[in-house]
């Protein structure tokens, strides 16, 4: 099988380029990333981040085919050859595959992605009804990987500023919870030009999202708590 | 300033353009239909005083409607200083500009049809 990917490598290359692999998989390959690593024994210079290999841990999202996915979770039969591998387009390139997360991980903290609940604790856990507990699911599920953050238009021409779909469903993920008492403060701060409302609703971030979650959904509904809270 | 920034001016997109719609539909409806058909029909409906006010409301809502989304397009694609607040400064003049013009207009006509 043939995979094109994109090559730089900041201390040699003054420009990227596209390399070309031709490599054949073997039985137990299943997944794209069976295919990279199999490509990393052959040339070790080539680098991408991966860990879990098994979509939990986020770290080896990429633009495949035009498309951004986990090389985990993208079986191997069904990709249109020769398979186009390039970084998560709209963030900054560290070498080859790489990408710098600095800024995506900012906009994560920003949010104050944690319960945030100043009450005396109970006894034991604080309770939550099966209704309450309901609420957080399709948001609690979300690994961070940033396949919809770097495939959001908004997210591309103000990275600085957009908080990004990823950011904005843990946001939400927060303002959800029953047992977080922040919820006022937490839609004031997203009440912003720029933090929330720069997401024209495009919805390339459900559409893109490996794990099936639907951040624009999440936005929806950032939204329309804003509107309650405001009348 | 809140007005246009955040929440409220969200809020203030959907409200206009829900107002947009219906007054285009009713628009087009008495427009296509009965005695405003013809020149004089739809002169002496612009300048009743229901006439008059939906127009006036319909420019507002326009202008209003029309600030929002440039000023995202500006917001998105501009991030010159330099060049985004003298562009959205412009934009807000030529909105208000027509507004002006349309309610001037109308109340021309009442002061001169009176
Ligand atoms: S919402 Fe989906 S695509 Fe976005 S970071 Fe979370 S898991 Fe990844
Ligand atoms: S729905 Fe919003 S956050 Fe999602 S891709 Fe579109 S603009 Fe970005
Ligand atoms: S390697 Fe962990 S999500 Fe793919």
């Amino acid at each position: 099988m043939r995979v094109s990917i994109y090559r730089f490598n900041p201390e040699t290359d003054a420009k990227p380029r596209m390399q070309d692999y031709d490599v054949a998989p073997e039985a137990g390959d299943k997944k794209l990333l069976d295919v990279l690593m199999r490509l990393k024994t052959m040339d070790d210079s080539l680098s991408f981040r991966r860990s879990c290999r098994e979509g939990v841990c986020g770290s080896d999202a990429m633009n495949i085919n035009g498309r951004n996915g986990l090389a985990c979770l993208t079986s191997l039969p069904g990709l249109k050859e020769p398979v186009v591998l390039r970084p998560l387009p709209g963030f900054p390139v560290i070498r080859d595959l790489i990408v710098d997360m600095t800024q995506f991980f900012a906009h994560y903290h920003s949010i104050k992605p944690y319960l945030i609940n100043n009450e005396v604790p109970p006894e034991r856990e604080r309770l939550q009804s099966p209704a309450e507990r309901e609420k957080l699911n399709g948001l609690y599920e979300c690994i961070l990987c940033a396949c919809c953050s770097a495939f959001c238009p908004s997210f591309w021409w103000n990275p600085d500023k957009f908080i990004g779909p990823a950011g904005l469903l843990q946001a939400y993920r927060f303002i959800a919870d029953s047992r977080d008492t922040a919820t006022a403060a937490r839609l004031a701060y997203l009440d912003d030009v720029y933090r929330l409302y720069r997401c024209r609703t495009i919805m390339n971030c459900t559409e893109v999202c490996p794990k099936g979650l639907s951040p624009s959904h999440a936005i929806e509904r950032i939204r329309l708590a804003l509107v309650r809270e405001s009348s | 300033m809140r007005l246009f920034l955040g929440q409220r001016a969200w809020v203030l997109q959907r409200v206009t353009a829900l107002v947009l719609l219906i007054l285009l539909a009713l628009g087009a409806a008495t427009l296509l239909t009965g005695p405003s058909r013809s020149y004089e029909g739809w002169h002496a409906l612009a300048t009743s005083t229901h006439g008059a006010v939906l127009i006036v409301v319909f420019f507002a809502a326009l202008c209003l409607h029309g600030w929002i989304g440039v000023r995202d397009i500006v917001l998105d694609y501009i991030h010159a200083p330099a060049l985004r607040l003298p562009l959205l400064a412009l934009i807000a003049v030529i909105l208000f500009a027509i507004f002006i013009r349309v309610v001037l207009t109308m109340a021309a006509h009442f002061a001169g049809g009176a």
